[in-house]
């Protein structure tokens, strides 16, 4: 057992892990979850955190998320009593109750309604998650791409409306969100039930300790918010007497992490050096946005296309964001640098957080990052689910040039 | 390589100018000098990595993603050394992809409508570089037919050809029309342009931008020919007119200066003759914009050569009216008159305009000026005339560019006429003993400071900046030739004997 606990302080770091795994949770604003969770975790007490291989091989595990619109979350919330139905109704249908609880995906609110639902049905909670980052369909999972099967399918809907789905992934999709639709706006779901000998190579491992470690990392240096005002006792500031000043030689890179300037690197210096050293995530460039504005899409998925343009002064390079909901291409003077499925994400270089198109506004500076996406993900199958082509961009994922 | 003869890939420059990309936006003007080798229909993103440099990329309608897919299509061909890159219409395009575009130096270009069909067209122009020269070609003899002047004519090729620029130059170098640095340039194509006797007049010189092309440089040529005759028809008319002008200007000096005197009228006519004066002062003032009356300087134009002054008269008044284009210069006699006018205008003033005049004309012969006396109204300026033509036959031998006025002349002017050509072989003969001598011309310089100075020979010295033994000697030199200095008879034929052979004297 890694004997970690999750309880209502870890909330504030959960949340900020949240915000950096999804640029959507950003700018819709997922802390009413966060005041839920704590809420929840301060009646129930913490939720062990399990990997997937300390747990028995039989042991029946479900996945949670949830799925709709987050704005309709925050104006529905959770009764709390969502994840019992889904646990009865799935026991019906398999014969036994689910013994471990583990995230669809540990991202937005889907890295805080799985810890709630672990809490309230005193499940452990698997270390792990199917995505690695947001997916706009429930059925793009590694899960999926390891043959574990999305159905039975059990969903409940804020009025607890509760439905056992059993068909073929796609299909559930389709008929789930034509439900939630329906039902207010999102619906909580129980899926992928299956042993735990089966996660071993279907899930993403260490996802939730991951979420947790880089919220750590940006509450530690987001000087006002309100993660930081929690959190408190640690000062990411230089003292007077190490005046930051800007490094020459890293020419905009993150600092390798045996940076041995330590005082002298500005504060996004270090944090994206500790952002680098938790996620892997590299820089791509950054710099003043120059243009944010309505982009052209293809109507595959609900949302609007949104196109950013950041000029990196220092190389002189023209980031180009294209977002649906999520970012998912960058382009460098219109070669492919980032794409889905490998998370995008936007730092601003002021605030020091995590920041998306639709907070942006000309003139902000930013930093934009990239964080590879888990190895399944760059596999033929992984980027048939969810590489480039998968949302209407006729373009090849980088790792794919070559090949 | 392309092999010798195959036709010179046509440019994106030529493509916009007078090609399929005429009617197309230009996003990105960079770097237009680009050869096109083959035009591309790219319908997926990964098309492009297939094409070779100095393709014309054209993005199929199904391509407009967003201004990412221009700037991803603009990426890979710059990767590739297109030559272009052609996009349809697409929303959010902004200046962000023009800046890209700007940097990678590819020149980019918007269309609207069908793709499909744009292709077609840039695919012709390529396949056939020639048919789009020869339209060229053609539009440019159509537009040289709707240009009168030398300047509009040369101004047709710098506009409408693409990369060349072109002047007319003159046989001594001189950029009659067109841009000066097509001079200098290292690609030059050169025609010669025949004037209206059909000799050679001028020089129609192209520079080429970018490596020299055989077939490219032929197009150029041909272009160049045809405009020669346009240039020839255009110069011929300017000397006719010239000519025109000359012999209207002299028939109008004529009936000024010849107008008579008002003292001299008899009274009889029904016109007094001080009013016909009016008239052809009137006259001459609304049809040539000459002052005649008022205050006058006459200047008097001369070339040391009677057939210059013939052949040259246009060339000439040319020249001067381009130095100095207010004031009139009409064919008189044996040379070309002027006159400045003004209240407070005197002799050295114009005598110091005529020099600077003078310094800055490309006149086509040699010339030298005499200026008048200030005179009053037409008569007065006939009178003033008549005293510059006088100091012009004593300048015209003193060489290019001499000016001097009537009275710093005085009575030298009478000297005039000593630069005839009998008289001047009289003297020979008359001064031949002296002119056989080793030193003859010594000896003659000598005599004719020696009559100057009235026999002093310590004036002569000075004069001629030698010791007055020399001078001595030389007297002891002319004497032994049969020269008598004392008769007094001999001394006014002798002395104008010796001016008549000294051609720089006074």
């Amino acid at each position: 057992m890694t004997g970690r606990f999750l309880s209502a302080a870890d909330v504030p770091a959960l949340l900020a892990g949240a915000e950096f795994f999804s640029t959507s949770a950003v700018e819709e604003g997922i802390e009413f979850a966060g005041v839920w969770l704590q809420d929840v975790l301060t009646h129930t007490g913490p939720v062990q955190l399990v990997a997937a291989d300390e747990l028995d091989p039989d042991t029946l595990c479900v996945a949670i998320g949830a799925m709709g619109s987050t704005v309709t979350m925050s104006e529905l919330p959770p009764s709390g009593d969502e994840p019992e139905m889904i646990t009865r109704s799935l026991a019906d249908r398999l014969g036994s109750p689910p013994a471990a609880v583990m995230p669809l995906n540990a991202a937005n609110v889907n890295a805080l309604y799985p810890v709630a639902a672990a809490a309230v049905l005193g499940l452990p909670l698997i270390d792990c998650d199917g995505m690695g980052r947001v997916f706009p369909l429930i059925h793009q999972t590694t899960y999926e791409l390891a043959g574990m099967s999305l159905t039975p399918l059990a969903i409940v809907s804020t009025g607890h409306d509760l439905t056992l789905l059993e068909t073929s992934s796609t299909r559930a999709e389709r008929i789930a969100r034509s439900m939630a639709r329906a039902a207010g706006g999102w619906l909580l779901c129980g899926m992928y039930p299956g042993p735990a000998r089966r996660l071993r190579e279907a899930a993403i491992h260490g996802s939730v300790s991951r979420v947790l470690d880089v919220g750590q990392v940006l509450c530690t240096y987001a000087p006002n918010g309100v993660h930081a005002r929690e959190l408190g006792d640690v000062a990411p500031w230089p003292t007077p007497s190490a005046t930051p000043t800007r490094d020459p030689a890293s020419d905009g890179r993150p600092p390798g992490p045996h940076a041995a300037h330590r005082l002298t690197t500005t504060p996004i210096e270090r944090l994206l050096r500790a952002l680098s050293e938790v996620t892997g995530a590299e820089l791509v460039g950054g710099g003043r946005v120059m243009e944010v504005g309505p982009s052209v899409g293809q109507a595959v998925y609900p949302g609007n296309p949104i196109g950013t343009v950041v000029h990196d002064q220092d190389s002189g390079h023209l980031i180009r964001l294209e977002a649906y909901t999520e970012l998912l291409l960058a382009l460098t003077d219109g070669a492919l640098t980032a794409a889905v499925p490998d998370l995008i994400c936007m730092l601003d270089r002021g605030a020091l957080r995590m920041t998306g198109p639709e907070r942006l506004t000309v003139g902000d500076q930013v930093s934009v990052l990239r964080v590879p996406a888990a190895p399944v993900w760059h596999t033929a199958p992984g980027l048939a689910l969810a590489g480039p082509r998968a949302f209407g961009y006729p373009l090849r994922h980088p790792c794919e040039e070559g090949r | 390589m392309k092999p010798a003869g195959q036709p010179r890939e046509l440019t994106v420059d030529e493509l916009v100018r007078y090609g399929p990309l005429s009617v197309a936006q230009i996003l990105v003007g960079e770097n237009l000098t680009r050869p096109v080798s083959q035009v591309a229909l790219i319908s997926e993103l990964d098309q492009v990595r297939l094409c070779g440099p100095g393709t014309a990329i054209v993005l199929s309608g199904g391509l407009a993603h967003g201004a990412w897919t221009v700037e991803s299509a603009l990426r890979l061909a710059w990767e590739r050394s297109a030559a272009c890159l052609v996009s349809p219409s697409v929303a959010g395009l902004t200046q962000t992809t023009a800046q890209l575009a700007r940097r990678m130096q590819l020149p980019v270009f918007v269309v609207d409508g069908d793709m499909a069909a744009c292709t077609v067209k840039l695919a012709a122009a390529v396949a056939s570089p020639e048919a789009a020269r020869a339209r060229l070609a053609a539009h440019c003899a159509e537009l040289f037919t709707e240009r009168s002047s030398v300047r509009g004519i040369v101004g047709v090729m710098n506009s409408e050809v693409p990369g060349v620029t072109v002047a007319l130059v003159a046989s001594d170098g001189h950029v009659l029309a067109g841009r000066a640095s097509a001079v200098d340039g290292e690609h030059a194509v050169r025609v010669d342009v025949p004037g209206p006797e059909g000799h050679r007049w001028a020089d129609l010189v192209a520079s080429v931008a970018g490596p020299p092309s055989p077939t490219w440089s032929e197009t150029v040529r041909l272009i160049l020919r045809l405009a020669r005759a346009p240039l020839a028809a255009s110069v011929a008319k300017d000397r006719i007119r010239a000519v025109h002008d000359a012999e209207r200007g002299r028939v109008a000096l004529g009936a000024v200066l010849s107008a008579p005197d008002p003292g001299l009228g008899d009274g009889t006519s029904g016109h007094s003759p001080a009013a016909q004066d009016q008239g052809t002062e009137a006259l001459v003032e609304g049809q040539f914009g000459w002052r005649v009356e008022g205050r006058h300087v006459a200047v008097f134009l001369r070339s040391n050569s009677t057939l210059a002054t013939a052949t040259a008269g246009p060339g000439v008044v040319s020249a001067w009216q381009e130095t100095i284009g207010d004031l009139p210069l009409v064919p008189w006699e044996t040379g070309w008159v002027s006159w400045w006018s003004g209240d407070h205008i005197d002799e050295q003033t114009t005598v110091t305009a005529l020099r600077r005049v003078l310094a800055q004309m490309r006149s086509p012969v040699h010339l030298s000026g005499g200026v008048g006396r200030v005179a009053q109204g037409a008569q007065g300026l006939r009178e003033s005339v008549s005293q510059a033509a006088l100091a012009a036959a004593v300048t015209v031998r003193q060489g290019h560019g001499t000016v001097r006025s009537f009275d710093e002349l005085g009575y030298q002017v009478m000297l005039a006429p000593l630069s005839q050509s009998d008289l001047v072989s009289s003297a020979h003969i008359i001064l031949r003993d002296l002119l056989t001598a080793p030193d003859g011309m010594v000896l003659v310089t000598t005599l004719a400071a020696l009559l100057d100075c009235s026999n002093s020979t310590s004036q002569a010295a000075t004069r001629l900046g030698v010791h007055r033994n020399t001078v001595l000697g030389r007297v002891e030199r002319i004497r032994a030739r049969g020269v008598d200095l004392d008769h007094p008879d001999q001394r006014l034929g002798l002395h104008l004997a010796c001016y008549a052979v000294l051609p720089d004297m006074p």
